[in-house]
């Protein structure tokens, strides 16, 4: 537990040192400086409909999975390049708690910053609206999404040194080109993870994101069964490859 | 076990039948050893399988062929192995971010040792005043020294350090090697270079590897003797060449000489005895020397030399 938690620690510094944390920070202002500007002069409904066509659109689809891309691949990826990684495989630890306290903290790291950034989006709207009912469900569904995400990420990180490269074909091809013309495609995105637990916790916002819903079901329960899912299998198959794979 | 000078009494690591390949490359190949308690030295020129064998060793590369025992377990299926092991890879693998306390005390977080002995083991390697800036400021050799301090700090029974002096400055080396003799001795402790004069103050027993084979095993007398019968070539270089050529041909150390142009070119086993004659029949026949240069003397050619004579 000892070693989990150094590793969590170390690696939130490395994840979050150096320009890192201020890019990523300046990108996570941009849904609540558009949607503050957005809504000057709009009435409650429709700022309330701008931030779920505008806000959430801008964290979901951009800030969220290059937040996650940027700090889920460079958990392990980081460790790799460095050399470091063999620092940490010749101690006593199980890799699945290696891989176990790289999820969490590149989760921790990339909540973090989107969670930041959707309450800083949300309350710029629910200070125009005087309604915060937008609060929580943000808070929820990007902290689920970044979880999916760190941990897809974090594998890839492993696998491949082109992981933030493969990682954007995969939100800007896959997500947001492919997956909204295939609704049915839907179950493959994780964005819309998030997306679900989101409108499970506030119906009233499903009729402004049916599209990017496509074929899900909203609901929270289901959301979160699958961010641990995925969770898991991402620590189990990142440990077999530590396991497997030759460490140079 | 067997009981040749590749193999220690009571090992503690035992190297059977090794092979790794990269691919088409064969980075060590079919190699067996083992290793006890004392200080080994893994001598070989640069590229030979060194760090590819401590690699395997330490369990971050699996074997292509062969088996590792290292203290009664195969370490990529027994992590727990690693409270016992320590690494110092030739790498730089450090983060840059934390001081060298923090980064020492890292590791005994990671190894669930007990964090007292973290200023002792700072102090081992003379780093106490840079203890607490960060590593990304520090040389090679203080990146080195916080290396080793890192692993020195968890007490293992079992050292593996690749290269560890590389980069350190000959006062630091010097303690280095005392720090690592002294921990040899209740230990086991493997240290690879690629300098014959390091691992001859250093080690006992010494295995030379070359093409990721053994090329010779044993104390540092017997790998000196070893090399002591290799034909060396020596290019002397005089304004008439043939006029000493003659003389040399009849001398017991020279094997063969050949002239071209003013270059003559001498293969001998004892190149001590061939300093001293070339002098004295140049005065003898009254022609003047102008060069004298050993060719082909480096480290690798005396190794494959060795791999070629098993």
């Amino acid at each position: 537990m000892r070693g989990t938690l150094a590793i969590i620690r170390v690696t939130l510094r490395q994840l979050l040192g150096g320009k890192r944390l201020i890019v990523l920070g300046l990108l996570g202002l941009l849904p609540a400086i558009v949607i503050w500007l957005a809504t000057a002069n709009r009435s409650a409904e429709l700022a309330f409909q701008d931030y779920h066509e505008i806000a959430i659109v801008i964290l979901f689809l951009i800030v969220l999975p290059l937040t996650a891309l940027v700090l889920g691949s460079a958990a392990l990826g980081d460790e790799r390049r460095d050399g470091t990684l063999s620092f940490l495989l010749v101690r006593p630890l199980r890799r699945s708690a290696i891989t176990g306290a790289k999820l969490l903290a590149a989760w921790i790291a990339a909540a973090g910053v989107t969670v930041a950034a959707g309450t800083a989006a949300s309350a710029a709207v629910s200070i125009r609206t005087s309604d915060w009912s937008t609060l929580v469900p943000t808070i929820v569904g990007t902290a689920l999404a970044s979880a999916c995400y760190a941990a897809t990420f974090m594998v890839l990180g492993h696998l491949t040194s082109r992981a933030v490269l493969i990682g954007l074909v995969y939100v800007f091809i896959w997500e947001s080109g492919i997956s909204f013309a295939a609704p049915s495609l839907a179950n493959v995105s994780l964005f819309r993870i998030g997306l679900t637990a989101y409108t499970g916790l506030l119906p009233e916002a499903t009729r402004f994101l049916s599209e990017p819903l496509g074929s899900l079901t909203p609901g929270v329960g289901g959301a979160l069964a699958k961010t641990l899912g995925i969770g898991l299998v991402a620590v189990l198959t990142a440990a077999s490859l530590l396991k497997r794979r030759d460490t140079t | 076990m067997t009981t040749t000078p590749a193999f220690a009494p009571e090992p503690t690591v035992v190297v059977d039948r090794v092979s790794k390949w990269f691919g088409q490359k064969v980075a060590v190949s079919d190699l067996s050893c083992s290793f006890g308690q004392g200080l080994t030295g893994l001598l070989g020129p640069n590229g030979a399988g060194k760090t590819t064998l401590l690699r395997v060793i330490a369990g971050l590369l699996r074997p292509s062929d062969g088996s590792i025992n290292l203290l009664g377990s195969n370490p990529r299926q027994d992590p727990s192995v690693y409270r016992s092991v320590g690494l110092v890879p030739e790498e730089d693998a450090v983060y840059g971010f934390l001081t060298a306390r923090q980064f020492v005390r890292y590791a005994t977080r990671l190894s669930g040792a007990g964090a007292e002995n973290v200023d002792d083991a700072i102090h081992s390697v003379d780093l106490d005043d840079a203890a607490d800036r960060p590593i990304s400021g520090f040389s090679k050799g203080m990146r080195q020294r916080a290396k080793v301090a890192a692993t020195l700090v968890t007490d293992p029974d079992v050292l593996l350090l690749d290269e560890p002096l590389n980069g350190t400055d000959p006062i630091q080396r010097a303690k280095l090697i005392t720090t690592f003799r002294a921990l040899a001795e209740e230990r086991t402790v493997i240290v690879s270079s690629h300098v014959l004069a390091e691992v001859e103050r250093m080690a006992d027993r010494v295995l030379a590897v070359v093409d990721g084979k053994l090329a010779a095993a044993g104390d540092v007398a017997a790998i000196r003797h070893a090399m002591s019968d290799i034909p060396y070539q020596v290019r002397v270089e005089s304004e008439a060449p043939r006029r000493i050529a003659a003389p040399l041909m009849a001398s017991d150390e020279v094997t063969s000489v050949s002239v071209s142009g003013s270059v003559l070119r001498i293969e001998t086993t004892d190149l001590g005895s061939l300093g001293a004659a070339v002098p004295r029949v140049a005065r003898d026949v009254d022609v003047r020397v102008t060069g004298f240069e050993p060719e082909d003397e480096s480290l690798e050619s005396v190794f494959r030399y060795l791999v070629r004579r098993r």
